[in-house]
């Protein structure tokens, strides 16, 4: 054919840029994931109030997920998609626009977490004038990569891309349903939803951001640099479009597995695990598919240290997504939750899977992008060797921290009673098991710096001027008819010719809204039946709002990170019965915006501290830990005794959360004179109980308040018959 | 009388049982449909596509 070929060229100083963004924000990240492994080791690290893990916490997995994680999956996808679809990104300015806003979104996030500005939703936790930053800097992403995708010189749509679309399109649906809130002034704002809801939207969403931040993104990695390594096809591209499709139908609703025994509904729960055991299957297929894609060259995999680091990073995917679904079995779950082992399940997957991929890639592409010869191989095999010992110290030694602790929580001794009914001894327990971690982790990164210095020693000897090779293709034949027509004969062979499929991926606008339907259908059927239908959170009288100083404290609790290692979700569980008290009810919660149910027990429940202790037991525990509970691995919070509560702001947050639908009532309209009265009755119970004087206009009367409600409307409901048993179980006695 | 009364009252909780069976029915469609004979030199081809991205391309 004699078609007239376009010559162009490909834009790789957009792949540089997020080369190093990748690497630079991958070691922060994981420092602070060290920082905060040592804070659980050495309290006395944990500083008041910006040093603590509460706060640093959110900033380790919000550094490594969308920093390190992201800019991984941005460098491959900007080398991959220019290459796949044979053209330069649209828009230079575009790129550019992404790059920057992304970092400026990453400082942004590295600056307000430790100043205590958060959603309090995990890997939501970016208050809402950063979450509108990032919903733009997305869109600009997205329109570029469509645009791109629409200039294409190649026909097929290659199954990576398939993976990044579904990837920008379905982090775009999540991070605005999840984010919708009220502002209650530039740095503050209440989740429109409450209790049960926001739990689905945030786990719907919590959950998918593993599967579509690191998984599909990294998948379409693998499908793409995998070959190109080995320099091998995809093993089968029939199983990795199973793979594909399988994933986007599948993920959407395997949220709910982590709110197993909570509050949220049974049939959510159990939709959430089917699903997510379903999705064990592609998973496989997925690893096999790129595990095969070696065949006939592992011989190099002994010699190359890329190709080594592809296949630990296949096997950690194929370890976490067998882990997972097993996790998600509710039975597995009620030991493994609030653990450390749902903590070990995450680093095989972050530090395995997204790490080693990433940095597979990233060695690959650093001779190409740089134009010359990596500075060391022998580097490279001490990364990875280094890098792979870190990992089995770190995840050995959670795992059985998760699997100690979980079952030192559930034991019986002879006579019926809790073995462990002191929390704090099930935390000693875990002590040595904490330094191995630290021990691991730190492996990890010296591993990691090794790759930054031989990254940078590349980088010095690149070409005083890179070269810019001109590419040429044909455009796309607007005349171009299919070869392999429908072939008559009825539906069936119609349908099984594919030719509906193949015209889809010629149109990338149809196939993402096709991929979009899925994911909006399934979330639709699996969400909505939760918000519109009463039976699945019964009300209770009793359970009122909470006062406007109860609610200044509750802002205190959430700004200081306590949710990281607090749940407040006690599960119908013989063994939390009887070391909390009643189990949670949907109908508790129905003001919680955010909820504050928490995912992991660091320190035990609190859903039933309410009245369990006095008032100045709280004043001298948040003063220092260890004055009321010797062993207490909690940071001290002396400031919350000299900082002056802030009474007008709860005016603010009072009107927020009345926005969102809390029934508040006369507080509407004088919040801060509530408050003061409040206020000055549980300073006046501490002075009179021998504690410091002068509390009534300090933080920690408005946060103990708030923990002294804690549970208390339950207990409210049933009072007058306090000879009862508190409240029976659904469907009869235990 | 608020949304939730309405909603409550139709009784749909099934409906999430049958959107699982629809997404089911669909998943199994694919499944046929991507292991249908009819398609393998395309998938030989695009399974290449990684490796062969640095050359030109044949008019398409």
């Amino acid at each position: 054919m004699n078609a007239r070929l376009d010559s162009f060229s490909y834009d790789d100083d957009i792949v540089r840029k997020f080369l190093w963004a990748t690497m630079i924000w991958g070691l922060v990240g994981m420092l602070f994931g060290l920082i905060v492994a040592i804070q659980l080791t050495l309290p006395e690290s944990n500083v008041a109030p910006y040093w603590t893990f509460g706060r640093l916490r959110p900033l380790h997995t919000n550094a490594v997920i969308f920093a390190f994680a992201g800019n991984a999956w941005f460098t491959g996808a900007y080398y991959s998609s220019q290459r796949l679809l044979k053209t330069r990104m649209w828009s230079d300015g575009l790129s550019k626009f992404h790059f920057w806003g992304w970092q400026a979104i990453i400082v942004a996030a590295a600056l307000t977490l430790p100043l205590g500005l958060t959603q309090s939703k995990e890997y939501a936790e970016l208050e809402w004038p950063i979450d509108i930053a990032i919903a733009v800097v997305w869109v600009a992403f997205a329109v570029n990569f469509f645009v791109t995708m629409a200039k294409r010189r190649e026909r097929h749509i290659f199954v990576a891309i398939w993976f990044y679309i579904a990837s920008i399109i379905t982090v775009a649906i999540l991070h605005i349903f999840n984010n919708l809130s009220v502002p209650a002034g530039l740095f503050k704002s209440y989740s429109i939803y409450a209790g049960v809801q926001d739990a689905f939207m945030q786990w719907w969403y919590g959950h998918n951001a593993v599967a579509f931040f690191l998984t599909t993104p990294f998948l379409g990695l693998m499908y793409y640099f995998m070959p190109k390594a080995a320099d091998r096809p995809v093993f089968s591209y029939r199983l990795s479009i199973l793979h594909f499709w399988s994933l986007v139908f599948l993920y959407i609703w395997a949220g709910p597995h982590h709110l197993h025994y909570t509050a949220l509904p049974d049939w959510a729960s159990t939709l959430g695990m089917l699903f997510s055991v379903m999705l064990w299957m592609p998973s496989w297929g997925g690893m096999v598919n790129g595990l095969l894609t070696l065949r006939g060259a592992w011989h190099k995999v002994t010699e190359d240290p890329i190709l080594k680091f592809f296949v630990v990073a296949v096997t950690a995917y194929g370890m976490s997504t067998f882990e997972g679904p097993m996790l998600s079995i509710k039975s597995v779950n009620a030991l493994a939750h609030y653990t450390d082992w749902i903590i070990a399940h995450v680093h095989t997957g972050a530090l395995g899977w997204n790490g080693f991929m990433t940095f597979g890639m990233v060695y690959w592409l650093a001779p190409r992008l740089f134009q010359t010869e990596m500075f060391s191989k022998k580097l490279m095999e001490w990364h990875f060797w280094l890098a792979t010992f870190g990992i089995l110290l770190y995840v050995v030694a959670i795992y059985s921290a998760g699997a100690t602790q979980g079952l030192m929580w559930r034991a019986f001794d002879e006579t019926g009673r809790l073995q462990y009914p002191d929390f704090v001894e099930t935390v000693m327990r875990l002590m040595p098991m904490y330094w191995v971690r630290v021990a691991g982790g730190t492996i990890y990164i010296v591993g990691l710096i090794l790759g930054i210095y031989n990254l940078y020693r590349t980088w010095a000897a690149r070409p005083a001027v890179y070269e810019v090779p001109v590419i040429q293709a044909a455009p796309l034949n607007p005349a171009y008819a299919e070869v392999h027509a429908p072939s008559a004969g009825g539906l069936w062979a119609r349908f099984t010719s594919m030719h509906w499929h193949r015209r889809w991926e010629g149109m990338p606008l149809f196939f993402s809204v096709m991929t979009a339907v899925a994911v909006i259908v399934a979330s639709l059927f699996e969400i909505i039946p939760t918000f519109l239908i009463k039976s699945n959170v019964p009300t209770i009288a009793s359970v009122k709002p909470y006062t406007p100083l109860e609610l200044a404290g509750r802002d205190i609790y959430q700004r200081e990170g306590c949710f990281n290692c607090h749940s407040q979700m006690v599960r119908p569980l013989m063994h939390e019965t009887e070391r909390y008290g009643d189990y949670s009810k949907p109908g508790e919660s129905v003001y919680e915006h955010p909820f504050l149910w928490g995912s992991r027990r660091i320190g035990p429940d609190l859903a039933r501290l309410g009245g369990k202790y006095p008032d100045l037991w709280h004043v001298r525990h948040m003063h220092t830990p260890t004055d009321v509970v010797p062993k207490s691995i909690m940071p001290a919070y002396p400031k919350l005794q000299t900082n002056v509560l802030n009474f007008t702001a709860i005016q603010r947050s009072v009107d927020a959360m009345a926005m969102v639908g809390v029934p508040y009532g006369d507080a509407v309209n004088k919040a801060p004179a509530m408050a003061r009265a409040q206020a000055a009755q549980v300073a006046a119970a501490i002075e009179a109980a021998g504690g410091p004087t002068g509390l009534a206009d300090k933080e920690i009367v408005a946060l103990t308040a708030y923990l002294q409600r804690l549970g208390r409307d339950l207990r409210n409901a049933t009072t007058p018959t306090a000879q009862q048993p508190l409240v029976a179980p659904p469907g009869g006695s235990r | 009388m608020r949304l939730s009364d309405i909603m409550g009252a139709a009784d749909l909780s099934v409906y999430a049982e049958i959107a699982m069976l629809l997404f089911i029915a669909a998943f199994v469609a694919i499944v046929i449909s991507i292991f249908a004979p009819s398609r393998k030199r395309m998938y030989d081809d695009a399974s290449r596509m990684p490796l062969d991205d640095e050359h030109p391309q044949t008019p398409r």
